[in-house]
C-alpha cells in the first residue's frame, strides 16, 4: 500500500528533472553551437563586408577617420573587461577621449577586475556563452582556450581589410592575436588571428642611477652591482623581482633566467620537457637565481611579489634594482608614488633608471601584453570592429603611446611622442625583437599551475633549482603526454 | 462544522431561535484537499531546493562521469568512474587532503581551546557580559574576503605591521607567508580570529544553561573548582560543544576564501587546501568532469564523518 504512492511521488520528481535537465541541455546545445560554428563565421563574413561599409581602410585612415555609425543611431556602451591596473584606466579615458570624436554614439566602459580573478572573470562567462563585455583583453597565453572554445570571432577576414601587418613587429601581432602561433613566433600570414594588440608590454631594468651609475649590460655584471649596491647601502637590498604564487608571476622570472642563459622551457615539435627544462645547463642558470640573486632581495620578499612590491620596493628606497613590467611601471615617475625619492618628477628621474633587461648567452626578454579579442556573444559586433578598426590605426597607435599606453605598431613605437612619453619607453623599444613568449595552448593553465607553484616554491627560498625544475619537467611531461595521446 | 456548532451554542437565545450567521468561508474546488494545499504551500520551497540544490548535485554527478569542459568545444565522451580513478590515485590530491586534515585539525583544535575559554571567562562575568558578548562575536560578521585582504597586509614581511611589532620588541622578522609552515600556521591563525566567536557563544549558551543548583551543591560539599569544572560543567556543555566543532569541522574543510586572499596556496602548493584546488581544476583548468568527481568526493567523504560524528554526538547526549 505504501510503496505504491511512494514511487509514484518519486516518479514525478523524476519525470520534472529530466523535464528541466532536457531543456537546460537542449539550450546549452543551442548556445554553443551558435558561436562556436555557425554564427562565428557567419558574423565573420557580415563584419567584413560591414567593415568595408562603416570604415575606411587603415592606410588611408587618420585618427578622426569617420565611420558610418558616426554622429547617427542609438548610443552605444562597449565593455571592455581587463585586469585592474594603471593601463586599464589610461585605455578607458583615451578611447572615451578620442573615439568620442570619430564616433560620438559609441563610449567604452572598463570593468578592471583584480589580476587574480581576471582569468574567471572572461571564462565562466564564456562557459555560460553570454557575456556582459564586448572586448575580452586576453593574456597572451589564453587565446588558444578561447578559440578551441569558440568563444572569440575569428578576426582575420577583418584584419585583412583593415590592417596592415607589415606595421607591427611580427613578434607582437602573433603574440597578440594568432593561434595556433607559429613556430618561429612570428606572424603567420597564413595564420587566423582572433585577437589584434591592445597593449605591449615586457620585462624592464628599473636602476638607481644614483647608487649603480651606468645600468648594467650583462646578468653577471647585474648580480656584481647589485651586491656591490647592497653592501654600500645600509638598509637597502640589491634586487627585487617576481615571484609570487599568482597567476604567472614567478614563472616568468624562471622563464627570463632560462632563456638569457640560452635554456628552453619545452620542444614545441615533440611536446617534450623532460630533459629539456631540467637540462644542466638549465639547472645551473636557476641555481643563479636561488644561490646568487634570491640573497639580493629583502628576505621574504619574491615569495609574495608582484608589480606592486617591486615598484613599492623601488620608489621607498629599499631595492637598488628591480624587474618590472612596463605598463606596471605607471605612476612610479611620480612624486605621489616614489615621493621618498624625490619631490618632483625631475628629481625622482635623477634617480630612477630604466635599462631593458641584461643579456647573457641570448639577448631573449620576456614578453608581456594581450591583444583585444571580440566576445562571440557581443551584440554590438560591428560597433566593437569599427572601434578596433579606430584603435588599429598608425595615427591612433602614436596617440596611444603619447597618450601613456603602449603601443604594438613600428612607427608608433619609433615615434619621439612614445619615446618621450613615459621615461621607460626607451628601454622597451630596445627590446620589441627580443620578446618571446611560452606555451598558448588550451593546456597553457595545467601547465602553468605546475610551473608558477614550482616556481614560487623555489623563489620563496623553500626548494632547490635542482628539485624545482626536475618536478616541473616530470609533471608537465605527463600533461604532454597526454596531449600527445589525445586525452586532453 | 464543530467550531459552527459550538459558536452558535454560545450565541445569545433568542425565541425565534438562533439567529446567528456563520462567517462566511472561503469557496473551495472540491479537488483542493488539505493534502493537497500542504502540498502547494511546501512547493515554492521543494522548487527551490531541488533547482538550486539537488539537480546541481545530479547534474554534478552525470558530468563526474564525462570528459565534459564548460569552456572546451569538445565532444563529450563517457570515462564512467575514470575521473574518481583520478582523482582518488592522484598525488596533489593526497597531499592537500593532508594539509587539509592539518589545517582542520589545527584550526578547529584551536578555536574550541579559545572559544571555550572565553566562553568560561565570559559565563562567570556579570557585569557588561552582553556587551562583552557582542564585541567578541564583531570578527565573525565581516566578510572573509575582507578579513584575508586586511590579515595579509598585517602579516606582510617587508610592510606588516605584526612585523613591525615584532621587530620593535626584539623578536625581529617573520616570514608569515613565504615559509611552508609559517603560512599553513598563519593560515589557522586568520581563520581562528574570525571563527573563535562562534565556538564561543555556542559554549557560553551552553555554560550560562547549567543550573546553580549543582554548582550549590557541589559548594556546599566543598568541591573543588576543578572538580565542579570537571564533573559538572564539562559534561553538560560538551554535547553543544561537540555541535559547534562539528560544524566548525565541516566549515573548515571546505576552507578556500582565506587561502585565496592570504597565500595563494603558497609557498608553492604548500597551503593547496581541498577546495582551492578543486577551484583551480574547475575554473583555470576548466576539467569541469574531474572537478564535479572532486566535488562529490568531497561532499561523500563530509557526509561520512558527519554521520560517525552525530552517532558519536547521540551516543554522548544518550549519557
Amino acid at each position: 500500500m505504501r510503496r505504491t504512492p511512494t514511487l509514484r511521488r518519486w516518479g514525478v520528481v523524476l519525470t520534472a528533472m529530466l523535464v528541466v535537465l532536457a531543456g537546460c541541455s537542449s539550450g546549452d546545445d543551442d548556445a554553443s553551437g551558435d558561436p562556436t560554428s555557425g554564427d562565428a563565421t557567419g558574423t565573420e563574413a557580415e563584419t567584413t563586408a560591414g567593415t568595408d561599409d562603416a570604415t575606411e581602410p587603415a592606410d588611408e585612415g587618420t585618427g578622426e577617420t569617420e565611420t558610418a555609425a558616426a554622429g547617427d543611431g542609438e548610443p552605444v556602451e562597449l565593455s571592455v573587461v581587463w585586469f585592474e591596473w594603471a593601463p586599464a584606466q589610461l585605455l578607458e579615458d583615451f578611447a572615451n577621449q578620442e573615439y568620442s570624436k570619430v564616433n560620438p554614439n559609441v563610449t567604452i566602459s572598463m570593468d578592471a577586475v583584480p589580476n587574480p580573478q581576471w582569468h574567471d572573470a572572461i571564462f565562466t562567462q564564456f562557459a555560460a556563452r553570454q557575456t556582459d563585455f564586448d572586448i575580452a583583453i586576453l593574456d597572451s597565453q589564453w587565446i588558444g582556450e578561447a578559440v578551441e572554445g569558440g568563444h572569440v570571432l575569428d578576426l582575420t577576414e577583418f584584419a585583412a581589410e583593415s590592417i596592415n601587418p607589415d606595421d607591427y613587429p611580427q613578434n607582437l601581432l602573433s603574440a597578440y592575436g594568432q593561434y595556433p602561433r607559429a613556430e618561429d613566433g612570428l606572424y603567420d600570414p597564413a595564420g587566423n588571428l582572433y585577437g589584434l594588440p591592445a597593449l605591449a608590454d615586457s620585462y624592464v631594468l628599473v636602476y638607481r642611477k644614483d647608487l649603480i651609475g651606468e645600468p648594467p649590460a650583462t646578468w653577471d655584471e647585474m648580480i656584481d652591482k647589485a651586491a656591490a649596491c647592497q653592501e654600500e647601502n645600509e638598509g637597502m637590498y640589491g634586487l627585487a623581482f617576481h615571484g609570487s604564487g599568482g597567476s604567472d608571476e614567478a614563472a616568468v622570472m624562471l622563464n627570463t633566467q632560462l632563456w638569457t642563459h640560452g635554456g628552453e622551457i619545452w620542444d614545441p615539435q615533440e611536446l617534450q620537457v623532460e630533459g629539456i627544462l631540467n637540462s644542466p645547463e638549465n639547472i645551473e642558470a636557476a641555481t643563479q637565481l636561488t644561490d646568487e640573486m634570491l640573497p639580493l632581495t629583502p628576505p621574504g620578499f619574491v615569495g609574495t611579489a608582484f608589480i606592486s612590491e617591486v615598484n613599492a620596493a623601488m620608489a621607498q628606497g629599499q631595492t637598488c634594482m628591480g624587474f618590472n613590467w612596463v605598463a606596471g611601471l605607471e605612476g612610479l615617475q611620480t612624486p605621489e608614488v616614489s615621493g621618498a625619492l624625490g619631490e618632483t618628477e625631475e628629481e625622482i628621474l635623477e634617480k630612477l633608471g630604466f635599462a631593458r633587461v641584461p643579456t647573457d648567452e641570448t639577448e631573449i626578454v620576456s614578453l608581456g601584453g594581450m591583444g583585444m579579442s571580440v566576445s562571440a556573444y557581443t551584440e554590438n559586433e560591428q560597433e566593437v570592429l569599427d572601434f578596433l578598426a579606430w584603435f588599429q590605426q598608425p595615427e591612433v597607435q602614436v596617440a596611444w603611446g603619447a597618450f601613456g599606453g603602449v603601443p604594438a605598431q613600428t612607427a608608433a613605437l619609433e615615434s619621439d611622442e612614445f619615446l618621450s612619453a613615459r621615461p621607460w619607453n626607451p628601454a622597451f623599444v630596445e627590446s620589441v625583437e627580443d620578446l618571446k613568449d611560452f606555451w598558448n595552448m588550451p593546456e597553457y593553465f595545467r601547465l602553468l599551475d605546475i610551473h608558477n607553484s614550482e616556481a614560487n616554491a623555489m623563489l620563496s627560498g623553500t626548494q632547490s633549482a635542482e628539485d624545482t625544475l626536475n618536478n616541473i619537467a616530470s609533471q608537465q611531461q605527463e600533461v604532454m603526454d597526454e596531449i600527445r595521446e589525445g586525452g586532453l | 462544522m464543530a467550531q459552527t456548532t459550538s459558536v452558535a451554542t454560545s450565541a445569545e437565545p433568542s425565541d425565534e431561535g438562533p439567529d446567528f450567521e456563520p462567517p462566511p468561508v472561503a469557496r473551495r474546488s472540491g479537488r483542493l484537499t488539505d493534502r493537497w494545499i500542504a502540498r502547494l504551500s511546501v512547493a515554492p520551497a521543494m522548487l527551490f531546493l531541488v533547482g538550486l540544490f539537488l539537480f546541481p548535485l545530479l547534474w554534478a554527478v552525470v558530468l563526474s562521469f564525462s570528459t565534459y569542459s564548460a569552456t572546451r568545444n569538445q565532444p563529450i565522451e563517457w570515462v564512467w568512474f575514470g575521473n574518481y580513478v583520478d582523482v582518488l590515485t592522484s598525488d596533489q590530491v593526497w597531499e592537500r587532503a593532508i594539509t587539509t586534515l592539518i589545517f582542520v585539525v589545527a584550526a578547529v583544535g584551536l578555536q574550541t581551546l579559545v572559544g571555550f575559554g572565553i566562553a568560561w571567562l565570559l559565563s562567570r562575568q556579570q557585569r557588561g557580559r552582553g556587551a562583552l558578548t557582542v564585541l567578541l562575536l564583531l570578527p565573525m560578521m565581516l566578510s572573509p574576503v575582507v578579513v584575508g585582504a586586511f590579515w595579509k597586509l598585517m602579516l606582510d614581511s617587508q610592510f606588516g605591521v605584526v612585523n613591525r611589532f615584532l621587530e620593535a620588541v626584539g623578536v625581529g622578522q617573520v616570514l608569515w607567508l613565504t615559509q611552508p609552515r609559517l603560512a599553513l600556521f598563519s593560515l589557522v591563525v586568520v581563520d581562528s580570529w574570525q571563527w573563535t566567536p562562534f565556538i564561543m557563544v555556542i559554549a557560553l549558551a551552553g555554560l550560562t544553561a547549567v543550573p546553580d543548583y549543582l554548582f550549590e551543591a557541589a559548594e556546599i560539599d566543598r568541591a573543588s573548582e576543578w572538580f565542579k569544572f570537571r564533573h559538572i560543567t564539562l559534561p553538560l556543555v560538551w554535547p553543544l560543544l561537540l555541535i559547534a566543532i562539528m560544524f566548525r569541522a565541516i566549515d573548515a574543510f571546505r576552507l578556500f576564501d582565506i587561502v585565496y586572499v592570504v597565500t595563494g596556496g603558497g609557498p608553492g602548493s604548500s597551503t593547496e587546501t581541498l577546495s582551492y584546488h578543486l577551484y583551480k581544476i574547475a575554473f583555470q583548468n576548466s576539467d569541469t568532469a574531474v572537478a564535479s568527481a572532486y566535488g562529490i568526493l568531497m561532499v561523500i567523504v563530509v557526509t561520512i564523518a558527519t554521520q560517525f560524528y552525530v552517532k558519536y554526538l547521540t551516543r554522548v547526549q544518550a549519557k
